[in-house]
């Protein structure tokens, strides 16, 4: 690796072009081309290489008793086998319930927790065994936007502030000369007025910091932004604006989404491809066409049913899957299959044998014994 | 059409009003000004019926709910002006003990977070029972009876176990069937649900709204549904009134309403969401922000963001966007909306 140039000279105007020239990512090019290799077995196709691997991911939290003398009494397994794949360019829609483990999977995905198992293959690199200025280039290259804008943003430090703090850290990014000025083509960049540099998060609307969130994140010009429900806390009429800068920010940058999300409408409208998870694993994978079109695991077909229609014709159009009980607790899962203590197809091999995530015929994974294409939504013609 | 019964509308319920709300004017008055969180808004509901309140956060949608059931914090919050008359009687009118009276038994409301709203040092039976030893005197032991009665109904399983449980040993849904538990004690005649499932996850918001629907067969009770998923609204309601900056812009049956708006307010909303039935092409969203309640923008309150807007030159006389504010009134029979231009809306926007 060669050394870091602390004040990058050529090029440091517009920033995202000096990034590829640092040249610190050289060392680990063959490697990339090595994990392409390998990954290319049962790859789903996406709509370029694997940027980002999922590989068995694990993250159980320990459950603790006593309060001097902590005594580890479970475990909740909050993420408990998941693989993903995101290409480059591409964006990944992660969908479930709350308590699934979704935004688990996000804090592992931008080394905020460390996993317990498995591996996350960035550029065909293990994350954890990344170390020093490795791990750091990882965290610059892999960011997040938090779904409450109210929390997420610090509300003593001023909007350009938040989106310059970064640099503070990777100084290499941004010479120290120009960063009000590149501050503001962030702000305005993501729609707001640069003049607001100097205003507080209160000052700002749900939207408006929201977009602050994105700026923050795109400040570090990231490969990958994971985007963890971030039009969720939004009112309904601003959603969709959010929505469609994430979009053009994607075509302009060519920037990767893991977008991570409980509204199945708005996962199906951003996504290329979309997983469906459920207590910690993943359920059913495959295009938006293919998991919304014809979900064939009993899961996603129960999620799809239960979303309420717009449309006054559809209304009494789908099938209506209502489920009992609620989700199992993560820290006692059921044996085998997790969902077959709430599934309608629930056979004995569903209590002793779980699932493997593999094609059954329908084109696309499922992890179910009976998987089983079956339309739930009317299709729009 | 105000009084024609014997017309054959399924989805629109012309009987005798069991709830009106007649022109309620609300507002807050705090330290930096006055906020005018309700301006003017009525509807009806009658026996059996449900209506949609559908708006955005600070609509205004939550306040006239609270108005409704007195339970506004005053101060800062004062009804300045209108009616609430429930079973013809004007709530507003009398004494605030007169008024517990009416209301106890005959008006009920749930809200969003089931566990703030419950007491979280008294158990579930107990709260639900407080409605019977309150009202109708009842004993400990026949409210506590009473109490597993109505768990059973709302399908809370074991419900004889869980009497005793606290709100904390309850999941959201659950907790969700407690409050609804508690609301039907009395068999109002109203129920208002203030967004009932917006805490939910969707396959437990479908369950709570099946709950919802085969109460309101079983009890023939008026809903009042305030929420800002169209698709609840779709899915559930037999009317709609839309809500925007303490006001109501369009009203109607849902039908026509979400096949056709007659308000840009309206279209704007169908046009931002997206749906799930398709991958749908890139999003119309409304530009710019809902307004400040304590600075609405003169004329019409959506014209700063309304793509069909007219000021200055473009407008007929009399309706000018930026000054002159439209009134909800009769676009076609059956249809109201607040806009200047709603006809052109009408005829624009595609029909189903």
């Amino acid at each position: 690796m060669s050394h870091p140039a602390p004040d990058p000279a050529p090029g440091a105007g517009t920033g995202r072009a000096s990034v590829p020239a640092t040249g610190s990512t050289g060392s680990t090019g063959a490697q990339v081309d090595a994990a392409r290799a390998a990954a290319s077995g049962p790859v789903p196709p996406t709509t370029g290489e694997p940027l980002l691997q999922i590989r068995g991911l694990k993250k159980h939290f320990p459950l603790t008793q006593g309060i001097l003398f902590k005594r580890t009494v479970g475990q909740v397994r909050a993420v408990d086998g998941v693989d993903l794949t995101l290409g480059r360019g591409e964006t990944l829609g992660l969908v479930g319930e709350s308590g699934c483990g979704k935004s688990t999977v996000s804090k592992l995905l931008v080394a905020l927790e460390r996993p317990t198992g498995g591996q996350i293959l960035y550029k065909g690199e293990d994350v954890a065994k990344m170390g020093g200025r490795a791990l750091k280039q990882y965290r610059r290259e892999v960011q997040i936007i938090f779904q409450d804008p109210y929390a997420s943003l610090n509300p003593r430090m001023t909007a350009g502030d938040i989106v310059a703090e970064g640099w503070s850290v990777h100084a290499d990014v941004a010479p120290r000369k120009g960063r009000l000025q590149r501050t503001q083509e962030l702000l305005e960049r993501v729609g707001l007025n640069p003049d607001y540099v100097n205003r507080y998060p209160h000052q700002f609307s749900g939207g408006q910091r929201q977009r602050i969130g994105i700026a923050r994140a795109l400040a570090l010009q990231p490969e990958v932004i994971v985007c963890d429900e971030p039009v969720s806390a939004l009112d309904v009429s601003v959603q969709a604006q959010v929505v469609n800068l994430l979009e053009d920010l994607q075509e302009e940058i060519g920037l990767s989404y893991l977008f991570i999300a409980h509204d199945l409408s708005v996962v199906r409208h951003i996504s290329d491809r979309v997983a469906v998870m459920y207590l910690g694993s993943i359920v059913e994978e495959g295009t938006d066409a293919q998991v919304y079109g014809q979900p064939s695991h009993p899961y996603t077909q129960a999620l799809l049913s239960s979303v309420p229609l717009h449309e006054p014709r559809l209304r009494g159009q789908k099938d209506r899957i209502l489920l009992t009980g609620d989700v199992p607790s993560p820290a006692d899962p059921p044996s085998g299959c997790r969902f077959r203590t709430r599934c309608w197809k629930a056979q004995d091999v569903c209590a002793t044998e779980a699932p493997a995530l593999v094609d059954r015929g329908q084109g696309h994974p499922s992890a179910c014994h009976f998987a089983e294409a079956r339309q739930v939504v009317p299709v729009e013609s | 059409m105000t009084t024609d019964i014997t017309a054959p509308t399924t989805r629109t319920a012309p009987l005798a009003p069991l709830l009106e709300v007649d022109d309620l004017h609300v507002e807050f008055r705090t330290r930096s000004g006055v906020v005018n969180a309700v301006n003017g808004i009525s509807y009806t509901v009658a026996e059996g019926e449900t209506l949609a309140v559908l708006g955005e956060s600070g609509s205004g949608k939550s306040v006239s709910a609270q108005a409704i059931m007195g339970i506004l914090d005053s101060p800062p919050a004062v009804i300045t002006g209108g009616g609430i008359r429930f079973q013809g009687r004007d709530l507003l009118t009398l004494s605030e003990e007169e008024q517990r009276k009416v209301r106890g038994p005959g008006i009920s409301m749930i809200f969003q977070d089931a566990l703030s709203s419950l007491n979280p040092v008294y158990s579930v039976g107990f709260q639900i029972g407080e409605m019977f030893r309150a009202h109708r005197g009842a004993s400990k032991k026949e409210a506590r009876a009473k109490a597993v009665e109505l768990m059973d109904r709302v399908r809370i399983p074991a419900a004889a176990r869980r009497v005793d449980d606290y709100p904390h040993q309850f999941s959201g849904g659950m907790r969700q069937r407690v409050m609804i538990a508690m609301a039907l004690a009395l068999d109002p005649r109203v129920l208002i649900a203030d967004e009932p499932t917006t805490a939910l996850d969707v396959t437990v918001q479908a369950q709570v709204m099946d709950l919802l629907k085969d109460l309101q067969r079983e009890t023939g009770m008026g809903l009042v549904l305030i929420t800002h998923d169209l698709g609840v609204v779709n899915e559930v309601a037999d009317r709609v009134a839309v809500m925007y900056a303490g006001r109501i812009v369009e009203r109607g049956t849902v039908d026509d309403v979400f096949s056709n708006p007659a308000m840009p307010y309206t279209e704007g909303l169908m046009n931002s969401i997206p749906q799930v039935e398709s991958k749908g092409a890139r999003l119309q969203p409304i530009t710019g922000q809902p307004p400040n309640l304590a600075d609405i923008p003169k004329g019409c309150p959506f014209h700063p963001r309304c793509p069909r807007r007219r000021t200055g030159a473009q407008a007929a006389p009399g309706r000018d966007c930026a000054t002159d504010l439209p009134l909800l009134r009769v676009v076609v029979p059956g249809r109201e909306a607040a806009c200047h231009y709603s006809e052109e809306v009408l005829d624009v926007a595609p029909s189903a």
